[in-house]
């Protein structure tokens, strides 16, 4: 019986400390989530909150006749595509580069990482001057014409605009995932490497058959919020491209902040953004499922 | 039993922390029974951010008793971002009670009864003391909105030794502006040695609808229809497909950058600029060695004289619970003194013409140059409720021109998308 009680008490404190996570959850997430998907159904001018009106489906028809949220959705599947392996092999490697025993690696461990603590913005900044199109003024297209190679457009020419942005993003990102990775090697015990280096693996036989397998868990974790990270890009085409050049770079969420704060359409921004809702939750539990299998 | 008294305290901080949070109610009336009168503007130069500290701790010594005024400082960054900040306060209904906006979008505002009218906050006599070119930019459905200091023109800076060398003509009189066809050769000419022949603004901002629309207009067009009502046959016509594929004919020649550095005249990277008024005054304190001069908007063959004008200006928000201590705040913001100071300490030209007695150096070449073009050629942006749309689009369009796509393509789509925003919110009305 007295066993019970205690139980019955304990569960009451367990209740007790849930509560200010999921009030401020609840507050904070649940009821503007709620919120949005009410709006998705109105007629909402951000300027005119006096005035809204019910206008059934018309948000959604609209949506999904409509050229630019299309473009949106390839544009972010294009980033991710391109940004989550990219940036996932950067970061393995780097983790394994530093993971050594060499001399002087803390140094480079945190300038690997130091990007990650910069600021998007920031960084964001300093790359638009990096890739300025113009030889005179931008950096890499001084290098390149240096080599004797034509100048890039970078960020004005709109087939490379959005490739321009994942290489800044993986180099931003990649410091992040390659702490993960590094205790993930940690994890990895020692004597696997030795029983493999007895049977006679190599660096690259015991990197496959030790290492990888060992990271396993690890690298679908690094994956997954790199997928969801992706899907949500915004800073860097609001400060480097504003969407451009001719649409090379507008994003879902950058369709919904357009839509909704510059062309006050809140109505109809709330419509995409419960549309991208729905999108990343099916990529998040479709991931999870291939990840079991 | 000790868990539950911490979770419990945990829980009251957290719900406590909230409701400080939400339902935070903005102070109307202070502890001393003054009426609180809050000023938004964008953050500003040392000069100006001195000016308000100044003229805030005046007014309010001068009313102690009945009203404060405190201002809140916005960071306006580039492009949007003030805009954004209003859009947000909008929602949550948190206005402050004296707003700046950004000449444009007065009408904007207006339409939405955001502002209110002002025009009982001067009499008849006083309001003519004020530049039409303002008084135009801040009139809405026949109503005054919003109130300016300052005014602001753009003119072609050039500088001297570049066009010495090169041997080109610099305009003395409006009669003898540059044509579009002499621009575009100087602009030519002048290109050489990593020296690009002129600057055309690319803020992808505000900054191209300000500065470009006078190709526009000069070409015998506009953005939209003198009521504000339509974009399509006006940005999209074949004079403006003219004036954009004239401006890209600029870049695409290599004449102008599509990513200017920072002060690329300034620094001596570009030969021209169409630049705004203010750029006197920092020309002339922080470049005392460049050789430089300005001349008259360029104007298309045949074309109509104008240039841009437009600054910010002060209006009264529908969130203000004291309309009259409001005014108060805003007859003493605009009187002639302040106004004069303000222009003086920004080095942009003032809108009250008394201020032109006081401050003389505009009767002086270069200002008397940009006084000149603000009276005389000066057009003020569209006033239409649709403008955000229209300036965001404009924007886009000219990128995308500028970066290979068809100029007519590239300003149908403006002109639809800012069409069917006008259509959508306001055409019933």
């Amino acid at each position: 019986m007295q066993v019970s009680v205690d139980k019955k008490s304990e569960r009451k404190a367990a209740y007790l400390f849930i509560i200010p996570a999921v009030v401020l959850l609840a507050a904070f997430l649940l009821y503007p989530a709620l919120q949005t998907v009410r709006y998705a159904f109105t007629d909402y001018n951000i300027m005119r909150p006096d005035r809204i009106k019910f206008c059934g489906f018309n948000n959604f028809i609209e949506l999904f006749q409509d050229k630019d949220f299309w473009i949106a959705v390839k544009n972010t599947l294009h980033f991710t595509i391109l940004v989550v392996p990219f940036q996932t092999v950067l970061a393995l490697a780097l983790a394994l580069l530093i993971s050594s025993r060499r001399k002087g690696v803390s140094i480079f461990r945190a300038a690997y990482f130091s990007p990650q603590v910069t600021s998007m913005v920031v960084v964001a900044i300093l790359w638009t001057v990096l890739y300025n199109s113009n030889p005179n003024s931008g950096l890499l297209n001084a290098l390149l014409v240096n080599l004797g190679m034509e100048p890039c457009g970078f960020l004005n020419d709109p087939k490379s605009a959005m490739n321009s942005i994942v290489f800044m993003s993986a180099w931003q990102g990649a410091g992040y995932q390659m702490m993960i990775f590094l205790a993930g090697l940690q994890g990895i015990p020692k004597d696997q490497y030795e029983a493999a280096s007895i049977d006679g693996a190599g660096k690259i036989k015991s990197f496959l058959y030790v290492t990888l397998p060992g990271l396993k868990n690890v690298i679908s974790y690094v994956i997954m919020i790199t997928v969801i990270q992706a899907m949500k890009l915004f800073t860097q085409p609001y400060v480097m491209t504003k969407g451009g050049p001719q649409n090379a770079t507008r994003t879902l969420v950058y369709y919904v902040y357009e839509q909704g704060f510059q062309k006050r359409n809140f109505g109809y921004a709330c419509a995409v953004a419960a549309v991208f809702f729905v999108i990343v939750i099916s990529l998040s539990v479709g991931m999870k499922k291939i990840i079991k299998a | 039993m000790k868990k539950r008294v911490v979770a419990a305290v945990l829980t009251a901080m957290l719900a406590g922390s909230l409701c400080v949070g939400c339902g935070q109610v903005k102070e109307r009336v202070n502890e001393d029974g003054e009426s609180v009168i809050t000023v938004w503007s964008p953050t500003d130069e040392p000069a100006i951010e001195e000016w308000w500290t100044e003229k805030i701790d005046a007014f309010n010594q001068a009313h102690k008793g009945r009203i404060h005024l405190q201002r809140e400082a916005i960071v306006r960054a580039d492009s949007y971002a003030y805009e954004d900040k209003i859009n947000a306060a909008i929602t949550s209904n948190d206005l402050p009670d004296i707003l700046f906006v950004d000449g444009p979008t007065v009408s904007v505002y207006a339409a939405n009864e955001i502002t209110l009218p002002l025009d009982d906050l001067f009499t008849e006599a006083e309001w003519d003391d004020f530049l039409d070119s303002s008084k135009q930019q801040n009139t809405y459905d026949g109503k005054i909105y919003a109130v300016g200091a300052t005014e602001s023109s753009v003119a072609l800076f050039y500088n001297a030794d570049m066009l010495e060398e090169a041997g080109i003509r610099i305009p003395q009189s409006k009669e003898e502006a540059w044509t579009w066809t002499e621009f575009y050769e100087a602009a030519k000419k002048l290109t050489k040695d990593g020296v690009v022949g002129t600057n055309i603004i690319m803020d992808k901002g505000e900054g191209l609808p300000y500065v470009l629309e006078q190709f526009w207009i000069s070409n015998g067009t506009d953005l939209v229809s003198e009521d504000g009502s339509q974009a399509d046959g006006y940005i999209n016509s074949p004079e403006g497909v003219e004036a954009a594929e004239f401006l890209n004919s600029l870049i695409q020649g290599g004449y102008a950058n599509i990513d200017p550095i920072q002060k690329e005249f300034h620094n001596e990277r570009a030969a021209t600029m169409l630049g705004g008024s203010w750029e006197v005054a920092t020309l002339e304190n922080d470049y005392p060695d460049l050789n430089w001069g300005i001349t008259y908007f360029p104007v298309a063959e045949n074309g109509i004289l104008s240039s841009p004008t437009g600054d910010w200006a002060a209006s009264v928000t529908k969130n203000t619970q004291d309309m009259e201590a409001a005014k108060e705040v805003l007859r003493f913001l605009f009187s002639e003194e302040n106004v004069t100071t303000y222009a003086k300490a920004i080095s942009k030209p003032p809108t009250r013409k008394s201020s032109y007695d006081v401050l003389t150096e505009y009767n002086e070449y270069p200002r008397s140059m940009i006084k000149e073009q603000l009276m005389e050629t000066g057009h003020p942006r569209p006033r239409t409720p649709s403008y955000s749309v229209l300036s965001a689009e404009f924007s886009e369009a000219m990128l995308n021109i500028f970066t290979g796509v068809d100029a007519k393509e590239a300003l149908d789509a403006a002109a639809a998308a800012t069409d069917k925003d006008y259509n959508k919110y306001y055409a019933q009305e």
